[in-house]
């Protein structure tokens, strides 16, 4: 059961930020809400308000064009990232990452923006949306700002946003367009599960791109490497870079053998 | 409190709902439908599946806040003039369901997966019914009674059903 | 009860047919104690403990009470009734001691079930909190604080358990058969291994609900979530020291049991709320967390099996120590541990023996009866020691089991004699290894698995399980003639899924010769109104009720047959019948129907004679006796149903991932009474048993703190996590004093399913794994002889996983 909260359903973004300009240390931003209404529940978090962005037409916005990329609005849910043609084209590894996120029914309401926003280290759009270069783009009465993927979380479940801005959409540049890729997740099922490790990668003429989750505090991207690299200076720069913890889930220890594996895989396969 | 007027199953509402609850013990409290069920309140066993403006959803995680100008489908939706669904009935003719508790949720998300793929094969199937727990079964049979219904015209039936009403929702 | 009917015979039992209670399920009609709200109904939630050992110094619970809304708020103190199914340990509430990490300490009866909440989270209790013991092992030390310092002083049924006053022994149960010492000298081998299983969760999709209206005069009204109404009624009455005629149980539908459900669990702390709110109902539904911690889970099992084996192969003698974690408290844990002593060999002879079985307390949410009672926490042991044993004598597994298998003439380890009418666990070891092509590996099935980097392994694993239950077990099913000649039973044997319902109205059917669509098994069940049975547990509702069903019948029909002969001047033994009436057999044209007999029959004249027509069937267990403390020996089974599985598995050598590709189970059932029913009975307990072989289990802190309480990370099996193929089988060897030859199989699919998935993989890999779950870091780290996970009691502080929402709960602590 939820505590008592108001809800708000602005339909314009002025109205939005307007608002968050006064509320919104006491105010939970949502869209699809099965992050949120989980911790609510849980007692974690008790926000006055609830602001629901569904209402405003610019943040439901998914589209692509050869010049910007691709613009996913905040309330973008998975399903309809999923559906959308130019995303398995132009980006695959965010469809299987999108695939491979819940169930059919939370991918209905859980959006692309919701997953990096909570920031869970387990989430499983991070890795994808930093190694294919997307830029956050946060908006609040006084301005706007974009930053790369890669500054926008900063720790467990925590990111640079503040509590008057939204984040309004992501934008994935089209450089990495076309990139062939993968994401191996690892769970305890085959059915839904967070990750318990996964690995996200792209190989392009330019260059292979790397991502870790579920590894560290935060995604572990990897620097670039050149399209000939070899797996083993890969796999060794990997375990470097990450610090996996021991709990419920797994150990450090099989995490570490599984990232290995994982890009072992990855790069065979692409 | 919030108005919202919404149809369900076809029937037009309009209610003062509380803003913090949920559309899950909205529709079992407040309208009294209580075919929808509750296993775990955090959106991980889909026993509380409906389908809101065409989207199977987990109840528990909506509000009811969000559905003015929704129109909503339970389970209580699928008898029509005291017939079962095709589906209804192969649940039924295959042992579908034991106990019964997540019976309702799965008929929903069934509905959903057969208007997206009219002719599913089996692992369209469990991706699809993926996301509804059953402890009972095995999901074994329930596999069954949808591949099925499939095969016996359980699409067309939705299709038709939705055609009637003007459109895929009310 | 003995039917040799063959099946060309029968129209109803054994054949295919709808189950009586789907319509509802798939209309959303049927009612369940979660769906109902009575007038005047309040809301309750309970206060729960962080700790797993801890002193209540206070409870302050004056800002709930001052709360507006709250209508009552009770702790421990006022709640002076000790409640135990078999030794009477349990408070309604913790009174000065919590014992384990979600124990209730108080409860709050609100209007709503926000102001419920609040009101508990006003509550304030001040604890001291005290080291506790988690681990069986060392709850038995000798310097070990005691769970329960007064053990000594609780009652208890002494005819069936030893406590072990000043310890942390709540039972102690034995079997002694032969010199077990002595076989050991002549054996030519000895293996000695020790197994483990954690705790796991029924998981009913319906977690626990109970509605308790405590009347004026002391009546009170339960409906609740239930498995058995009479036992509710009986422990409620004996607990709060009431008449059993106060006591009204109703059940409705139930969203699962599996066994979590099967005696008394909330209802009392939901009945004193009800009596301090002024007697208005009050409802009290877990959540899916409490569900986990408040209420009970199945014990922990730590298994140690020696066994000395001739050059034949043939077993000399085995020596088996079961420490049983059941938790702060004892609940059924006493009897599964007694339950799971006289068949902890399986289904194999066992010429000398020694077993001790002991339940342990610790600081833990305790463990109740759960689908198996115990027999698949120790067929994982005892199945994977089989193979063990197996490899070590340089035997095949399934021609090492054959050998020893139970046979007509073998004795058990309590004395009992194997007849022919059993079972027969060899046509089911056979036919399982068959249906998975156990022995060979075909190159198809290699190349496929090769595809994907994996070795196929492939096991057989054998099961046997008999009801544990009083000797003194019965039940009664009445059985009423309609006005129009269809037929109503009432019982109170409940039908939460396994379908046992459509089986007793196919037998009805069947005695009655009429259309099953003409009886009706009334469906909610009601302990002023329904006549007695004892638990819906063990799998003995389909031959104890199908026997009752089948006398009731009987019953009726020789009531009918009594009016009919005087309608029809003659005697009874000239008559038959058939679905619609009773005629004379040799002239078929005279006859009277069952609707002109229902309620009465009337003379054209108006005279009247008969009356309503009734049928009573009784049954009770016959020839059961108790167990000899000392030894063991004596009769406590009326049945005993065997099995197999057979399953392949494929497995990735290098990482421990693996997929199952299939599983075949094979059951002596006696006689299939409804193929689709035994069908999902045999899956649903499969899948249940592989969510617990592969991923399921609990998780503690070495504070005791449980640290999956939620489906985050107590995952169970979802639809893709079940075997690319599946078959089942019915072996047929009559039980003859089944009805119609049938037994249960309830239980039984579900056991031994992770001894097999354990030997599979070892087949595969050469992994060898004791301990469960068998997640794929477990295999990994078994095929890379690293040291096992302790993933049962962590030694992180507070399992460190941050994304988990009651993980960070903790962090606040």
């Amino acid at each position: 059961m939820l505590h008592d909260f108001s809800y708000h359903r602005p339909e314009t973004l002025e109205e939005a930020l307007n608002f968050l300009a006064q509320h919104g240390p006491d105010t939970a931003v949502f869209s699809g809400g099965t992050d949120l209404f989980v911790v609510i529940r849980a007692g974690l978090v008790k926000p006055v308000h609830v602001l629901d962005l569904k209402g405003i037409a610019e943040l439901r916005e998914l589209k692509w064009s050869a010049s910007e990329g691709l613009s996913i609005g905040a309330c973008v849910t998975i399903n309809e990232l999923l559906e959308y043609p130019h995303v398995k084209k132009e980006f695959p590894i965010l469809h299987t990452a999108g695939e491979e996120l819940a169930t059919f029914q939370l991918r209905n309401r859980a959006t692309v923006i919701g997953n990096i926003v909570t920031a869970s280290p387990c989430g499983d759009m991070s890795g994808p949306l930093y190694i294919l270069g997307g830029d956050v783009v946060l908006q609040s009465a006084s301005g706007e700002r974009t930053l790369p993927m890669g500054k926008f979380i900063t720790g467990v479940k925590q990111t640079i946003i503040q509590p008057d801005e939204i984040v309004t959409r992501i934008i994935v540049p089209p450089t990495w367009a076309r990139a062939p890729g993968g994401y191996e997740k690892l769970k305890r099922i085959k059915g839904h599960d967070l990750g318990v490790v996964s690995v996200s990668m792209i190989k392009h003429k330019k260059a292979i791109r790397c991502a870790i989750g579920s590894a560290a505090p935060k995604p572990v991207l990897l620097p670039d490497f050149p399209a000939d690299a070899a797996v083993e200076d890969i796999k060794s720069k990997a375990q470097e870079m990450i610090s996996p913890i021991d709990d419920v889930r797994a150990t450090a220890e099989y995490r570490t053998f599984m990232v290995g594996e994982f890009i072992t895989r990855l790069m065979e396969r692409i | 409190m919030k108005t919202v007027k919404f149809t369900i199953n076809g029937d037009v509402y309009e209610r003062s709902v509380s803003e913090h609850k949920t559309l899950l013990h909205f529709l079992r409290e407040d309208i009294g439908l209580t075919g929808t069920k509750e296993g775990c309140g955090a959106g991980e066993c889909g026993a509380c599946t409906v389908i809101v403006n065409g989207k199977s959803v987990n109840s528990c995680l909506v509000l009811a806040a969000e559905i003015d100008g929704a129109s909503i489908e339970t389970v209580e939706g699928e008898v029509v003039d005291g017939k079962l669904t095709i589906v209804q009935e192969k649940f039924d003719e295959h042992h579908a369901a034991q106990c019964g508790f997540c019976t309702p949720g799965m008929l929903m998300t069934t509905k959903d997966l057969l208007r997206r793929n009219p002719h599913p094969n089996r692992e369209e199937v469990i991706d699809g019914i993926e996301g509804n727990f059953c402890r009972c079964t095995g999901y074994q049979q329930i596999i069954e009674a949808i591949l099925d219904a499939a095969d016996n015209g359980a699409a067309d039936e939705i299709a038709g059903r939705d055609a009637a009403k003007g459109g895929k929702h009310a | 009860m003995l039917d040799t009917a063959a099946a060309s015979e029968l129209k109803y039992v054994g054949k295919v047919t709808r189950r009586v209670d789907t319509i509802e399920k798939v209309t959303g009609q049927a009612m369940y104690v979660s769906d109902m709200i009575l007038p005047g109904m309040l809301y309750a939630r309970v206060k729960t403990s962080p700790h797993a050992r801890a002193r209540i110094r206070s409870v302050d619970v004056s800002a709930a009470v001052a709360m507006q809304g709250v209508r009552a708020v009770v702790t421990g103190k006022e709640v002076p009734f000790k409640l135990g199914l078999y030794v009477e340990d349990k408070d309604i509430l913790a009174r000065d001691e919590v014992r384990h990490f979600g124990e209730g300490v108080a409860a709050v009866a609100a209007d709503t079930l926000e102001i419920a909440q609040k009101a508990v989270d006003a509550i304030v209790v001040d604890y001291e909190e005290l080291e506790p013991v988690l681990h069986p092992r060392d709850a038995v030390k000798k310097d070990a604080a005691l769970i329960h310092p007064d053990l000594g002083s609780y009652g208890f049924m002494e005819s069936a358990f030893t406590p072990i006053p000043g310890t942390n022994i709540a039972n102690l149960s034995k079997v002694r058969k032969g010199d077990v010492e002595k076989a050991f000298e002549e054996a030519e081998w000895i293996i000695e291994r020790e197994y483990t299983n954690p705790s796991v969760q029924h998981v009913p999709m319906e977690t626990h609900v109970a509605i308790v209206q405590w009347g004026q005069n002391d009546n009170v009204h339960i409906w609740s979530s239930a498995q058995s109404p009479y036992t509710l009624r009986n422990l409620f009455a004996l607990s709060f020291g009431l008449p059993h005629r106060n006591v009204r149980v109703e059940v409705p539908y139930v969203g699962g049991g599996f066994g979590g459900k099967a005696g008394i669990g909330i209802e009392p702390l939901v009945a004193v709320l009800s009596k301090a709110a002024k007697g208005r109902p009050v409802k009290f539904m877990a959540t899916r967390e409490e569900e986990f911690s408040l209420l009970p889970c199945r014990s922990q099992l730590t298994y140690q099996i020696k066994t000395g084996v001739a050059k034949d192969g043939k077993i000399l003698g085995q020596k088996m120590t079961m420490w049983w974690d059941a938790g702060a408290y004892a609940d059924y844990a006493v009897n599964v541990t007694r339950a799971s002593s006289f068949s902890a060999a399986g289904p194999y002879e066992i010429p000398n023996a020694w077993v001790d079985s002991y339940t342990v307390y610790t600081n833990k949410p305790f463990g109740t009866a759960y689908r198996g009672f115990g027999h698949v926490e120790f067929h994982w042991g005892l199945e994977r020691h089989m193979d063990l044993i197996a490899e070590a004598i340089g035997m095949d597994a399934l021609e090492f089991r054959l050998k020893n298998a139970l046979k007509p003439g073998s004795a058990t380890l309590t004395g009992e004699t194997i007849t022919e009418h059993t079972g027969n666990i060899s046509a089911c070891l056979k036919k399982a290894a068959e249906m998975v092509g156990y022995g060979t590996v075909t190159e198809e099935e290699k190349a496929k698995a090769a595809a994907s980097g994996k070795k196929i392994g492939k096991s057989v694993v054998g099961l046997h399980k008999a009801p544990a239950m009083p000797s003194f077990t019965a039940t009664t099913v009445i059985l009423k003639m309609n006005e129009d000649g269809t037929v109503t039973a009432n019982l109170t044997l409940t039908d939460y899924g396994q379908g046992t319902y459509t089986a007793l109205a196919q037998m009805i059917a069947e005695r009655l010769r009429m259309p099953m669509e003409r009886v009706k098994i009334a469906f909610e069940s009601d302990t002023d109104r329904d006549p007695y049975d004892w638990q819906t547990v063990a799998s003995k509702g389909l031959l104890l009720s199908g026997n009752a069903a089948i006398l009731a019948a009987d019953d009726l029909l020789e009531k009918a047959y009594g009016d009919a002969a005087q309608i029809l001047r003659a005697i009874p033994q000239d008559l038959d019948h058939d679905g619609d009436g009773i005629f004379l057999r040799h002239r078929a044209d005279q006859r009277v129907s069952f609707r002109q007999l229902a309620i009465g029959y009337a003379y054209p004249n108006g005279n009247a004679i008969g009356g309503p027509l009734v049928g009573v069937g009784r049954y009770i267990a016959q020839g059961l006796t108790n167990l000899d403390k000392e030894t063991g020996a004596g009769h406590p089974a009326i049945d005993w149903t065997y099995g197999a599985h057979g399953m392949i598995v494929a497995v990735d050598p290098k990482t421990g991932e693996y997929d199952v590709l299939k599983v075949a189970s094979v059951f002596d059932a006696g006689r299939v009474v409804n193929p689709d029913a035994f069908r999902g009975q045999a899956i649903g307990g499969m899948i249940q048993g592989l969510g617990t072989a592969t991923v399921e289990g609990y998780i503690y802190d070495d504070k005791g703190h449980l640290l999956n309480p939620s489906f985050t990370d107590n995952k169970i099996p979802t639809a893709k996590d079940i075997p690319f193929e599946i078959e089942t089988f019915g072996v047929e060897t009559p039980q003859v004093d089944g009805p119609y030859g049938a037994r249960g199989i309830a239980e039984h699919s579900m056991i031994s399913v992770a001894a097999a998935l354990g030997n599979a993989i070892q087949d595969a890999t050469g992994a060898e794994l004791t301990h469960m779950p068998l997640r794929f870091e477990d295999v990994w780290r078994a095929l890379n002889r690293k040291e096992a996970v302790d993933n049962w009691i962590t030694k992180s502080p507070y399992g460190s996983c941050k994304s988990a929402p009651e993980i960070q709960k903790h962090a606040c602590d």
